[in-house]
């Protein structure tokens, strides 16, 4: 177990293990769903599955769609693909690729590929898309400042806006962990990814009902591989968010400090069971909370604000 | 800004700051008898905050406090709040929901701004002692300010009481913190104190439930009935 990994191969582990671990999250995430409302539920594997079934099937587009429409989707792919580069995924050292880009970086490239999805959906001239997409925009942009403020958190809190800092600090002490701020930002950053992977209260997962549909209406005319890779895409992010709650904010232990093989392996499995002890949580508010009136969720959203915010303040107002 | 404060002064500052995030639920929650359920759970929290600083400061008298202050402000208060409302706890009095004049996530927003003022205040006083965590006392600042925009945004005289009654729980954050040596049969008697603004609240409740048959005071702008 002494085998040194090189350091660019745990680069590409670091990608790997999104890449392939996010179907299974899913997977989990709705058995543990259907298990909490007396069901069979799907297999766990269900959703690899799908997306294999997918991508034998033809793809079509709209007429008068543009380019664009097919181009959107490995966009926002590659687009997930790149972040784990950029956040602790299985290290607790900063890989070569890892200084590319800080905190915003990485929140840049999630709203790059948002981005790009919207505007293939507008393209479509779908009613349903459209309003998906326009809906997507709009809770966004209120949800934006969130995300700000609990930057501004992180960056109080180290100095930097690198995310290996961040998980660093957390480690460092038993004081940072209980700390009002720190606390704070955590809960307002659970919040906007409950949010953000479309989750109750601000959206059903599972509905067929249009009218209540944010993210989900986005990609109504997408078909086949270009279809698989969306969903693909939406499953990235839930587990990149994942991981950025869970290595930099609130459980940043089992990374792997060295290059071992083991203590890469292990940082693997370590990941994964964070990964899916939240999305256990989520499946637990799922079950528990109703959805929220599509007006109401502006309430929820200054909720989220208020945690953020009040986090700022017992740093910079405070000194705590 | 990096160093971290010790594990007690972080554990009495979280509690602050739960307390302060109870005052926002109020603020946001539309039904009276959440409101009391939430009152309820801010004065255990501080009762849990006295544990912690008896605890950490070795402080016996403290446990008492904690104690008495459960007792009333956990039990009693909400009881005989409940009592004086006047309605079972299934049906809820008219004139509560739909007090609010500006709608919750303003309301919030307006109070994130009171709260602000409320840091400034003391963070400008540039507190340095190990005695006195700065931001335990910023965070009882921001809470006066946010019970009384409570109360100001809200148009029953229901939520206003407990607007009140929370204001007192800020104003226990404070002295907590600050002066916790303060001797038991003080705390006593400030907790009586309370007791005693229960039953007057709870009276003018009941006077204003009995003519206006409603807990709403957007029907008293006129001088004459």
């Amino acid at each position: 177990m002494s085998a040194a990994v090189p350091i660019p191969l745990i680069q590409l582990l670091q990608v790997l293990t999104v890449a392939l671990g996010a179907p299974g999250l899913m997977g989990v995430i709705a058995k543990v769903e259907a298990r909490l409302q007396g069901r069979r539920g799907p297999r766990v594997l269900q959703p690899y599955y799908d997306l294999a079934k997918l991508c034998r099937k033809e793809a079509l587009a709209p007429s008068g769609a543009s380019w664009f429409f097919l181009a959107a989707p490995p966009v926002a792919v590659a687009a997930y693909l790149t972040i784990p580069l950029l956040i602790p995924v299985l290290t607790t050292y900063g890989l070569p690729l890892g200084y590319m880009g800080d905190i915003l970086g990485g929140g840049f490239l999630l709203s790059l590929a948002s981005f790009v999805v919207a505007a293939a959906a507008l393209e479509t001239g779908s009613p349903y898309a459209q309003l998906g997409s326009s809906r997507a925009k709009t809770f966004s942009a209120i949800t934006e400042p969130v995300v700000l403020f609990v930057v501004f958190t992180v960056a109080l809190l180290t100095g930097t806006d690198l995310p290996y800092a961040l998980a660093a600090t957390v480690r460092s002490s038993a004081g940072q962990v209980i700390r009002p701020a720190h606390l704070l930002a955590s809960a307002a950053l659970f919040m906007v990814i409950l949010h953000e992977t479309g989750r109750i209260p601000v959206e059903t997962h599972t509905g067929t009902n249009e009218f209540g549909m944010i993210e989900e209406a986005r990609s109504f005319e997408h078909s086949g591989p270009y279809f698989a890779l969306l969903k693909w895409g939406s499953m990235l992010k839930q587990f990149i968010l994942f991981t950025i709650l869970s290595d930099v904010f609130v459980a940043p232990w089992g990374l792997a400090s060295t290059q071992r093989l083991g203590a890469v392996l292990l940082a693997i499995v370590a990941l994964l069971a964070k990964a899916t002890a939240i999305g256990v949580a989520v499946a637990v508010i799922d079950d528990s909370f109703a959805k929220l009136r599509l007006f109401k969720i502006t309430e929820y959203a200054s909720a989220a604000f208020l945690l953020a915010v009040l986090g700022v303040f017992t740093l910079y107002l405070g000194g705590g | 800004m990096n160093a971290a404060p010790g594990i007690y002064q972080g554990a009495a500052n979280v509690i602050a700051a739960l307390m302060l995030l109870l005052e926002f639920g109020m603020l946001r929650q539309a039904l009276v008898r959440d409101q009391v359920r939430l009152y309820a759970a801010q004065s255990a929290l501080i009762s849990v905050l006295a544990v912690v600083i008896a605890a950490d400061r070795d402080l016996p008298d403290l446990y008492a406090v904690a104690a008495l202050s459960a007792a009333l402000k956990v039990f009693a208060v909400p009881y005989v709040l409940r009592r004086l409302l006047g309605a079972p706890a299934s049906e809820e009095v008219p004139g509560v929901a739909g007090s609010h004049t500006l709608s919750p996530a303003s309301a919030v927003l307006v109070c994130i701004g009171l709260a602000a003022f409320g840091f400034f205040c003391f963070g400008s006083f540039d507190l340095h002692s190990p005695q006195a965590p700065a931001l335990a006392l910023a965070i009882a600042a921001a809470m006066v300010f946010v019970s009384f925009g409570l109360m100001i945004v809200r148009r029953d005289v229901a939520s206003q009481a407990i607007g009140f009654f929370s204001l007192e729980n800020a104003v226990s954050l404070a002295a907590l913190v600050l002066a916790a040596g303060l001797p038991l049969l003080l705390e006593t008697a400030f907790l009586f104190d309370l007791l005693l603004a229960v039953v007057v609240f709870g009276m003018l409740i009941r006077a204003h439930h009995a003519r206006a048959e409603s807990l709403s005071t957007a029907d008293l702008s006129r001088l004459r009935g």
